[in-house]
């Protein structure tokens, strides 16, 4: 078993000092190399078999750089073929999207077969579409860029040619719902880890920009605000892998990606306004992480489609 | 961290059983002072005597010596059990113990630690009425005088000093030099003539503090903790006696209550209203996170791991959830929540809103108020400059 912290120094070492945003083709190959694709695999297909809570480890690290391309996409496909009932060629095709060979996967999962917001859909030649009566792989036919504010993911729309359908029915169902907690616990722990490196990039300016003779971080009214960004992620990573373990319903998942997603959007306002007009310029990365954040608490139900959904099953939970 | 899942299994088995047979059912209809205080002494002696009272007490000591993860367990079934909180035993069986332990002579541990298992009461005087946030501000003064100190001043927001026996007493001995280094540490007697106590009348109608006046009260020498000018030292002691378990209690404390809102949403229709299914669900989340970080907490206590600030995060995190607790409950109440209903002692959430809300300030002001938290948080955890020592306003 290989812990939280191990996965978190290696993923630091393989990922290096490339800094934020770093370059979305040589990262991928980085990741296929340190065998972070191979990770949800389970044994018997040749992975590691590693469950939530490494995952999650991962996707913190990958937010703490900011990283781009389809990381979360890739692993979430390779999670649902995993746990898809026997279909011709599925060894042929684990084998090979673990080697880093892209399979394009909506981060819209929660919505029925949805063909848009699919990361780095133009670099990969199927896609595997999910919903709930209805599991499929498609070649893809065209993709067309839809830029977003968020410069550090290229998202695109999809037009995919004959499907083969893999599971229908119950199975659909039980992988559409698997598909969903995957992209939720990784949307929630990218903004965990960019909520972290947004802190730490305020706290270290604050420290380094001087007015008035003293150092910003001198004045209590900064200190306050930049305390309560702390608390914020430390909850909210506190709430993440409190919810990494066997069991844990969508619903509480979706909760989880909403709380955490409001506390990178938190952090990341507040980090453009600590900063002072130097973040409001394409220079300083200010902007990805306040771009990233309201994408992130956009993609896979926003925290009006969750929170509710949480407050429904605390109710009956109740009764 | 050597605990056997086993051992700990056990002990959650038979402390769930001896709670669902012993648990005061009735313990919210204290209708006034007096009950409140006869039914939590009597929880108290039987937790002493089943042995749940004091598991951070050494060994020694019946139902001592449990481990931390052992007293996780205790409290997680107290809270889930429903069970009164220990609120008049607190001071003693943690600040007056820890002080007791880690500071006091032999003499003062054989004479004040076997009467805290019989019931006898300790109280905090630390706070003044210029000495708040700024604890080194102490100004209460004590003189020596041959064998005994003469000690004169006023003592404020102190716990149920008005049913304590005793008091840890923080008092100057000396103006000179820093003020923190003026400081000597007492253990009084509360029926030591020329000490008056007044309890505090609170917004919401509870009577949870007094106010002590100290007026020429004589204190043995041999009643004092430490050298003179050690007080302050002796008082981290007493501060530090309890970090973690209280915050975890109350954060399951305060899961359970989400079934107050939940009764709240049902009874008032609005089951199917998304937006208050949308605020409930938040609230839920956020409940939920403040647990997690109490645990996690208490884990890294466990592994020796614990940082600078932790508790502060962990203070902070609760007690923000508890005034949003209260405030959605206030809210959803509506128009009937703003009739005065009578209050339940000891019970921080108890579904009467407007006086849940207003005891939620005792955890956003005491115990280093939300403020000094930040400031720990940002100065000591993420190592923002602190502010020069002598600024002079002009």
């Amino acid at each position: 078993m290989i812990s939280r912290e191990e996965l978190r120094d290696s993923a630091r070492k393989g990922l290096g000092s490339d800094g934020l945003m770093p370059d979305a083709t040589q990262s991928w190959d980085r990741l296929v190399e340190m065998g972070w694709f191979v990770m949800a695999l389970p044994e018997e297909d040749g992975g590691l078999g590693l469950g939530a809570e490494a995952l999650a480890s991962v996707h913190v690290e990958l937010g703490r750089a900011l990283m781009p391309g389809a990381a979360i996409a890739q692993m979430a496909a390779i999670e649902v073929l995993a746990a898809a009932p026997d279909f011709a060629g599925r060894a042929d095709l684990l084998a090979s999207a673990a080697g880093g060979e892209r399979i394009a996967f909506s981060l819209e999962a929660q919505g029925a077969g949805s063909l848009a917001w699919v990361p780095d859909a133009d670099l990969a030649g199927q896609m595997l579409v999910v919903s709930a009566d209805r599991i499929a792989l498609a070649p893809i036919v065209s993709a067309t860029h839809r830029a977003t504010w968020d410069m550090s993911r290229r998202l695109f729309d999809v037009a995919v040619g004959d499907e083969t359908v893999i599971a229908t029915g119950a199975d659909a169902a039980r992988l559409h719902e698997r598909a969903q907690a995957t992209v939720l616990l990784a949307l929630a722990a990218d903004s965990v880890g960019a909520a972290e490196a947004a802190l730490e990039m305020s706290v270290e300016y604050l420290k380094t920009r001087r007015q008035f003779d003293r150092p910003l971080a001198l004045f209590q009214a900064l200190k306050h605000r930049v305390a309560d960004m702390r608390i914020a992620v430390s909850a909210a990573e506190a709430l993440l892998w409190s919810r990494t373990g066997d069991g844990v319903s969508l619903a509480d998942l979706g909760s989880l990606k909403a709380y955490a997603c409001a506390a990178f959007l938190h952090v990341a306002e507040e980090t453009v306004q600590l900063h002072g007009g130097i973040g409001l310029t394409v220079e300083h990365p200010c902007h990805l992480f306040l771009k990233r954040a309201f994408l992130n608490a956009a993609l896979c139900g926003d925290a009006d489609h969750w929170n509710a959904q949480a407050g429904r099953k605390s109710l009956l939970a109740t009764t | 961290m050597s605990e056997q899942p086993e051992a700990l299994a056990t002990l959650r088995g038979t402390l769930r059983a001896w709670l669902a047979a012993h648990r005061p059912a009735d313990w919210r209809d204290a209708a006034t002072h007096e009950q409140f205080v006869a039914s939590q002494r009597s929880w108290f002696a039987q937790l002493v005597g089943a042995g749940y009272a004091i598991p951070h007490w050494p060994a020694q000591w019946p139902g001592g010596g449990r481990s931390l993860a052992e007293q996780k367990v205790i409290y997680e079934e107290l809270a889930r059990a429903d069970a009164p909180r220990l609120l008049l035993s607190f001071v003693s069986t943690y600040h007056a113990f820890a002080t007791l332990h880690e500071c006091a002579n032999d003499d003062q541990k054989a004479r004040y630690l076997p009467g805290i298992l019989e019931g006898e009461t300790w109280c905090q005087g630390f706070s003044e009425p210029g000495a708040g946030s700024d604890l080194a501000a102490v100004r209460c003064r004590a003189e020596r005088k041959g064998d005994v100190y003469v000690i004169n001043g006023q003592k404020v927001w102190s716990t149920m000093a008005q049913y304590a026996d005793r008091c840890l007493l923080l008092a100057r001995t000396s103006t000179e030099g820093a003020k923190q280094a003026g400081l000597t540490y007492f253990l009084m007697d509360m029926k030591a003539p020329g000490v008056t106590v007044r309890p505090i009348h609170q917004i919401q109608g509870d009577e949870e503090f007094a106010e002590i006046f100290l007026d020429n009260v004589e204190i043995p020498v041999s009643e004092r903790v430490g050298e003179e000018g050690q007080g302050w030292a002796v008082a981290q002691a007493t501060l530090s006696s309890e970090r973690g378990l209280t915050l975890m209690e109350l954060g399951y404390r305060m899961r359970g209550a989400l079934s107050r809102i939940a009764a709240l949403i049902r009874d008032s229709g609005r089951a199917d209203d998304a937006g208050v299914l949308r605020d409930f669900g938040a609230l839920t989340g956020q409940v939920d996170a403040v647990c997690a970080l109490a645990d996690q907490f208490l884990e890294n206590r466990m592994k020796g791991v614990e940082r600078v600030g932790d508790a502060s995060i962990v203070k902070n995190a609760y007690s923000r959830s508890l005034r949003a607790w209260s405030a959605l409950g206030v809210r959803l109440g509506g128009i009937e929540a703003q009739t005065i209903a009578p209050i339940t002692y000891g019970d921080l959430n108890s579904g009467n809103w407007m006086a849940d809300f207003m005891n939620s300030y005792a955890w956003t002001i005491a115990g280093g108020s939300e403020e000094v938290q930040r400031n720990i948080i940002a100065e000591r955890m993420l190592g923002m400059p602190r502010e020069p020592k002598n600024w002079v306003v002009a």
